[in-house]
């Protein structure tokens, strides 16, 4: 896990007036940064801006797009929606299982691939459906997930 | 302006909250998640009432019969009493068939999600509840039903030590990271103003634990009596200057009385 240094997180925070309307816009900006929203960004966050860090805290916890524990270079979205359910896409969840040994909500050693489920992604045309940094991968085959990964991991981050 | 509650008129302030009407004319509503000095949770709906506008206008019976949507014409309807300012002279009714069978439900619903709070279960017993597969206790031992008042007196305190954490069904009132809150003052407000008793606080001798964190109680000189933490005094000087008090509220009225007692030689 990287380790995050005071300086950065000053810099980001200095990059915003001291009013709590910008509070989400800066935990965003952490979680792009850092890849996730750590704890020293939170406090120091409430000394900015003078607020409670349990307020900040229940608007951290609050937003799916926001996380607590360090995520992936690579983020990996499996549709766990109606259609994706019944066209098997527990089967996805156990291809990726395989492939790279993380399951819901882990992140693989090597920091680069973490796992979220969601619900219906909007292609249910496609199911079972994944998306891996916003791109849609539609009407997958567990066994090809390896080389999808391989692929993704030589291409490196697309943002 | 009046209203007339069940009957009974009562005369009040235009903006002026049913429930607070109600309470200063001795109707009694049901109600969770209203605290006098935290007004506007409105998030239980456990102050259902019925309340009908528009009747004095009606007279001429127009608007009923051409069958036109006027607002002239008298409405029933169902509001939360604590958040309802009434803007016009109005009829309200607190138990009427509809206001029973809605109260009813909710309750039930609240007993499901908070089995274990002994508050709700009396509430039930009070105004009724319905059983049924569907007001099934899910699992035993919930008392928060999550109205956020602990949160919002220790914000409006000015500490501001817990808060509600994560979304959806995993929703719960704790401190962040789940950890003993720093700026924790240990002065039990949450737990006072908590409608169902979902706050622990235990004491014992000289200490209180409240949200894992435990603190040294301060006392009164003469009697005893607990007044508060000793951490809560520390900060009360550091914002606001005050000296932490040597004596309870009762023993500083009688110490006060004493003093006036031997000025004026009686
Ligand atoms: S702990 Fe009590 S006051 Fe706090 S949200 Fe739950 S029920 Fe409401
Ligand atoms: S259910 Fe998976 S995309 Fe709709
Ligand atoms: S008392 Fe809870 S909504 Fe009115």
């Amino acid at each position: 896990m990287r380790i995050i240094a005071g300086e950065e997180i000053n810099a980001l925070l200095n990059t915003y007036p001291r009013n709590a309307m910008y509070t989400l816009a800066v935990m965003q900006d952490m979680q792009r940064q850092f890849g996730y929203v750590p704890r020293e960004g939170l406090d120091a966050l409430s000394g900015h801006l003078e607020r409670p860090l349990s307020e900040l805290y229940a608007i951290a916890t609050f937003y799916k797009a926001l996380s607590l524990t360090p995520r992936g270079k690579h983020i990996i979205k499996v549709c766990d929606g109606t259609v994706c359910h019944i066209r098997a896409g527990t089967n996805v969840l156990d291809g990726i299982y395989r492939a790279l040994g993380i399951g819901p909500g882990e992140m693989t050693d090597d920091g680069e691939f973490s796992l979220e489920l969601v619900n219906c992604l909007g292609a249910c045309a496609l199911a079972p459906v994944m998306v891996v940094d916003g791109t849609y991968y539609g009407k997958i085959a567990p066994e090809s997930l390896h080389e999808v990964f391989d692929a993704i991991r030589a291409e490196g981050v697309i943002d | 302006m009046i209203v007339t509650i069940d009957g009974k008129e009562v005369s009040c302030e235009r903006g002026e909250y049913l429930l607070d009407i109600a309470t200063r004319a001795g109707i009694r509503i049901a109600s969770l998640c209203h605290h006098e000095g935290l007004q506007g949770q409105g998030c239980c709906r456990l102050c259902t009432v019925e309340v009908e506008t528009g009747r004095g206008d009606t007279g001429r019976g127009e608007g009923a019969q051409s069958g036109s949507f006027s607002d002239k014409k008298p409405r029933r309807e169902i509001v939360a009493a604590c958040i309802y300012p009434v803007e016009a002279e109005c009829v309200v009714y607190t138990d009427s068939e509809r206001v029973r069978r809605n109260r009813g439900i909710l309750l039930a619903l609240l007993r499901a999600s908070a089995p274990a709070s002994e508050e709700i279960a009396e509430l039930c017993r009070e105004f009724g509840a319905p059983d049924g597969a569907r007001y099934e206790v899910q699992s035993g031992d919930g008392k928060c039903i999550l109205c956020g008042l602990c949160a919002k007196a220790c914000q409006t305190l000015g500490t501001g030590a817990i808060s509600s954490v994560g979304r959806g069904t995993a929703k719960k009132i704790s401190t962040p990271y789940d950890e003993p809150a720093t700026v924790c003052v240990g002065c039990g407000s949450c737990a006072a103003v908590c409608p169902t008793g979902a706050i622990e606080v235990a004491e014992d001798g000289d200490e209180r634990t409240i949200w894992n964190k435990t603190l040294t109680l301060t006392r009164c000189s003469r009697c005893g009596a607990v007044t508060g933490t000793a951490f809560e005094h520390y900060r009360a000087s550091v914002h606001a200057g005050t000296e932490p008090p040597d004596l309870c509220p009762d023993c500083r009225r009688k110490a006060m009385t004493d003093t006036m007692a031997k000025t004026f030689g009686v």
